[in-house]
């Protein structure tokens, strides 16, 4: 709870409309993307500009109010749940394309503005901003950033990280700090973009990002490969990437999912298939079409029943739209969709595939798989409901030993969903004692109070490990 | 004096192999200094090859209080590994155990002393690069690459070497062990430490082992070369490249005292005549090769450049040489060499190049360009006469000039290599005080006796 004074301040810091404590506004905000996460904050307020943030952090920090900020919440690791109470802070007066730069190919954005909207405005000039996160339509930058998002397009462009040449950000202090520049290197003292990049809004509220874009390839070229094996599309995308061929996306879908999003879509998907591979090139012309004849090969030779290139970039548009409401369609099947994002080593991919599935029949689940298996980041989505809790325990225990897999097979917890509240439990397999360590230093050092997203990312107690 | 003997009997206690610690003070000298500066003479030189060693010689180290210079070759042109105060030099260089490429994965793992040129020759027997490649890399170790997140010519189409460090076994300055990253392409579990310690200039961690991301190697590349009469029209050319979206793989700029110096350091017909050489590297396949070769000499051209295409891979190689002994050959024409690596956004490239002139000439100081034009990344370099009192104080000046025109123009004191002891007392005017605020703190977080390469990045003033 604010005391009448604290909130007093707050309203007089950012006016009284845009300070908003009611029943219905506090509980719009206790929850977000991720499923059993809910609390609810104090309230909820909209700052419209970085004064008014500074101003507001500067009064929590000496009342030791958490802060959480909130892009969309679309996140799925319970990053923006105020699982601790306190304030809310959204971005909505802050969505403005400052400056998109054609000579130094860069974009000055605020946090609040939507991915799509920016990926679309720079289009327009003739650029690209290649992160492509499934949920771009109302993902906002600042969230992207704070989760350090990937999206279709990462494999052959890398993720949000790759993109961000700089920002500010307001410290819990009151303090902004600006990093990076319009820069193709910079090495001035320690790498602060890289650090605030994927930090979950845990070290500062990030007030203004500067993006790398880059220009449009020439051309685009689209094609899916239907798989009677699952096992035989997890060895294609080892085998593409071992013959030395980048795609821009490469991505997997198995049988369930295929199902599901059919019905969702209605685009006429081959749901006979138990897996199918979508995968994209661009590039001048003469490369594509070089690239997708040697993948359409390797392919084949893994035994694809059949490899489709689309016609028309309608078609094309209706497959990559199709693979991004894999997610929300899934979502529609069951009153819980818990989504995992356990990536690999390329190379591995199969065997994960193989485990998930062994997992799934081992404790019983309706789990369906999809996700960027090009870059090794695979989403176990597991259909389930919350309120049976006897299979909620079945969940846990079949995810937990995801996990270990993932860490087994050399690979890690997360690869762009972020850690937030959901996973804070199992950092530490990951990175051992000494690394949580060192990143709780770090936390320390930015945000001594903890009034920044307090729980996330950092668990009071780490889940003790099932050896399986 | 009782104390440092105990503390060099410790080292041999930790590195039982007696060729592995330097204390005799003849060969201590060579350790006081990197290709930029000079220090004081260290207490002792080890050399780990393993992770244990590294980690026992830290514990050792944060229990009498001594400070540990990690190094690798010395390379460093911003004093990064230079002993500012009595101390241990560890030295990464005989730790050259592993270099591993996984062809599947395109990654590569190699100890902290191996020669980053080794890695790319590794990898491309798998047909596979590590892109980034420093003038040095015939000479310098991949753990100060990393430490300095050092570029190369192929940065501009491939990026720097944090872009390819995939993930780090680092040992922290209290001595503990710890791997950041790992070999996936995508990871955010937690901080991004591998990034944090990637050009953190040996201030946080050693570097023990690295993982590297490897890319496909392209099949063709084409050199061509462009002289100018007028730097200025040089320098308009690199940026309109760039603007009209041609991403060559290099992109150089070498100026006339430049190209004279390299010829006389080691003839090969190089034209001394012009203002300005630019070098330009394009590769791909084919057709497109052909392509963007013929887009860039155009738009050359419209800028007064007089265009070459190399014929061969022979000339293609003379002319990269060329490039590479820029650095040796002017620091052959003087006592003392003063290398700057200021860097502008793309956009702005002309504008520093005509400021660098008028900065020389002011302070009439022999002042020479060369450097990775294409990021906006150059290298004014002044060549001195460490007699001459007044030309250093002049010196001293124009480089506060040269580093105040680059962040006035939206640059970075340093592009590439680090900020060391040579660059701290200006970072405060890049980073804001709230900056170097929080770079400290992390610092102090980390490594709560300042054991490791203390001087470096943070001002002597910093009272850490
Ligand atoms: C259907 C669906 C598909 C998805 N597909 C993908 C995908 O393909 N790839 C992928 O990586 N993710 C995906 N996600 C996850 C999610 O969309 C991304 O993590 C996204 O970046 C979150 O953006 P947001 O604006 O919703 O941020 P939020 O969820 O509101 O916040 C995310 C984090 O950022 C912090 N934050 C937000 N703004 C700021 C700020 N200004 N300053 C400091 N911290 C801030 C929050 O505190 C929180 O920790 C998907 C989610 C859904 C629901
Ligand atoms: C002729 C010449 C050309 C050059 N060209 C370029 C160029 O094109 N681009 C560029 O970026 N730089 C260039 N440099 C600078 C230099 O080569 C690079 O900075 C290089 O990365 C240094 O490597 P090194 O092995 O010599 O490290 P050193 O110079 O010995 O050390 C550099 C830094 O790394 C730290 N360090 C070393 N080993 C470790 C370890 N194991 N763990 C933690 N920290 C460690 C040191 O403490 C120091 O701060 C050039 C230098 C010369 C002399």
């Amino acid at each position: 709870m604010l005391t009448s004074e604290v909130k007093k301040l707050l309203v007089q810091i950012v006016g009284q409309e845009n300070y908003k404590d009611s029943n219905e506004m506090r509980l719009v905000y206790s929850y977000d993307a991720t499923p059993t996460f809910q609390s609810l904050p104090d309230a909820v307020i909209s700052p419209r500009n970085k004064e008014e943030i500074q101003k507001i952090l500067q009064l929590c920090n000496e009342q030791q109010i958490p802060i959480v900020p909130r892009g969309s919440g679309t996140n799925l690791c319970a990053g923006t749940c105020p699982t601790q109470g306190g304030i809310v802070l959204l971005f909505t007066h802050m969505d403005k394309i400052l400056e998109i730069d054609e000579e130094n190919l860069t974009a000055t954005v605020q946090p609040g503005v939507i991915t799509l909207d920016l990926i679309n405005a720079v289009e327009e000039r003739g650029l690209f901003y290649p992160p492509d996160p499934s949920s771009m339509k109302i993902s906002t930058i600042g969230g992207n950033i704070n989760e350090n998002s990937g999206g279709l397009r990462g494999l052959k462009y890398g993720v949000t990280r790759d993109y961000v040449l700089g920002l500010e950000a307001v410290l819990p202090n009151g303090n902004i700090i600006r990093t990076g520049g319009k820069l193709a290197k910079d090495v001035a003292g320690y790498d602060l973009t890289r650090l605030f990049v994927g930090s979950e809004g845990t070290l500062g509220v990030v007030t203004e990002v500067l993006l790398k874009l880059v220009p449009m390839p020439e051309t685009k070229s689209t094609m899916l490969v239907l798989y009677e094996d699952i096992d035989a599309a997890a060895r294609s995308v080892s085998k593409i990437i071992s013959n030395r061929i980048i795609p821009t996306t490469l991505e997997f879908l198995d049988k369930p999912t295929l199902e599901v999003v059919e019905d969702f879509a209605k685009i006429g998907l081959p749901t006979h298939a138990n897996a199918v591979l979508l995968i994209e090139q661009d590039g001048p012309p003469e490369i594509v079409s070089r690239d997708m004849e040697k993948i359409a090969m390797v392919c084949r030779e893994e035994q694809a029943l059949s490899v489709e290139m689309a016609a028309t970039e309608e078609e094309a548009d209706a497959l990559r739209t199709a693979r991004r409401s894999a997610l929300s369609a899934l979502a529609r099947m069951k009153p819980t969709t818990i989504l995992e994002d356990a990536t690999v080593p390329r190379s591995k991919i199969s065997e994960m595939v193989r485990a998930i599935n062994e997992i799934a029949a081992k404790y019983d689940l309706n789990i369906c798989t999809f996700g960027h298996a090009g870059d090794g980041n695979l989403h176990p989505t597991c259909l389930t409901d919350a309120r049976n809790e006897e299979e909620m325990e079945r969940v846990e225990h079949a995810f937990a030993e995801i996990f270990d897999k993932a860490i087994a097979l050399g690979g890690t917890i997360t690869g762009e969903h972020g850690v937030g509240e959901m996973k804070s439990p199992y950092l530490e397999w990951k990175l051992g004692k000494e690394g949580v360590e060192a990143m709780k230093a770090i936390k320390q050092a930015f945000d001594p109070n903890n009034i920044m997203n307090p729980g996330k990312m950092f668990a009071k107690d780490s889940r003790k490990r099932v050896l399986v | 004096m009782a104390n440092t003997q105990s503390l060099i009997e410790q080292l041999h206690r930790i590195v039982k192999d007696a060729s592995r610690v330097i204390v005799d003070h003849e060969s201590l000298v060579p350790f006081k200094s990197d290709y930029s500066s000079e220090g004081t003479t260290p207490l002792a030189v080890v050399f780990p090859i393993t992770t244990k060693e590294a980690s026992e010689i830290l514990l050792l180290a944060n229990q009498y209080k001594t400070p540990v210079f990690p190094r690798g070759r010395g390379t460093s042109l911003s004093g990064g590994p230079v002993p500012v105060v009595e101390g241990i030099i560890m030295d990464s260089t005989k730790w050259t155990s592993t270099l591993e490429i996984d062809p599947n994965n395109l990654i590569a793992v190699a100890s902290p002393g191996v020669i980053t040129a080794d890695i790319d020759k590794a990898a491309s027997k798998h047909g596979l690069m590590y892109p980034p490649d420093p003038s040095s890399l015939d000479i310098a170790t991949i753990a100060g690459n990393v430490a300095e997140n050092a570029g190369g010519p192929r940065g501009l189409k491939y990026g720097v070497t944090g872009d390819y460090v995939l993930g780090l076994e680092i040992v922290t300055p209290e001595g503990k062990v710890m791997k950041t990253g790992g070999k996936t392409m995508k990871n955010v579990t937690g901080y991004d430490l591998t990034g944090l310690i990637t050009g953190s200039e040996g201030t946080l961690a050693v570097v023990s082992q690295v993982t590297l991301k490897l890319i496909p190697r392209p099949k063709e590349t084409r050199t061509l070369s462009a002289t100018f009469e007028d730097m200025t029209l040089a320098g308009n050319a690199v940026s309109a490249v760039l603007q009209n979206g041609l991403l060559p793989s290099k992109l150089e700029f070498i100026d006339q005292a430049c190209i004279k110096a390299v010829e006389k350091f080691e003839p090969m017909d190089l034209p001394v005549f012009a203002e300005a050489l630019l070098l330009a590297e394009v590769d791909g396949t084919g057709e497109n090769v052909q392509k963007e070769i013929d887009e860039i000499a155009l738009i050359f051209e419209n800028f007064g450049g007089c265009v070459t295409v190399a014929k061969n891979e022979t000339e293609s190689n003379r002319l990269w040489k060329a490039r590479k002994l820029v650095s040796p050959a002017i620091k052959a024409l003087c006592s003392w060499k003063l290398s700057e690596d200021a860097t502008v956004p793309v956009s702005q490239i002309p504008a520093m190049i005509k400021r660098l002139k008028t900065i020389g000439e002011k302070y009439n100081v022999p002042l020479v360009v060369f450097g990775h034009a294409g990021d906006g990344n150059l290298h004014p370099n002044l060549l001195l006469d460490k007699e001459d009192a007044g030309q250093l104080e002049r010196a001293e000046l124009a480089v506060k000039e040269i580093f105040q025109s680059a962040l006035e123009l939206g640059g970075t004191l340093s592009g590439e290599h680090g900020i060391g002891m040579l660059k701290s007392p200006f970072l405060k005017n890049e980073v804001g005080e709230t900056g170097i605020d929080m770079m400290r703190r992390i610092k102090k977080a980390w490594d709560p006796n300042n054991i490791l390469n203390p001087g470096k990045i943070f001002s002597a003033d910093d009272n850490l």
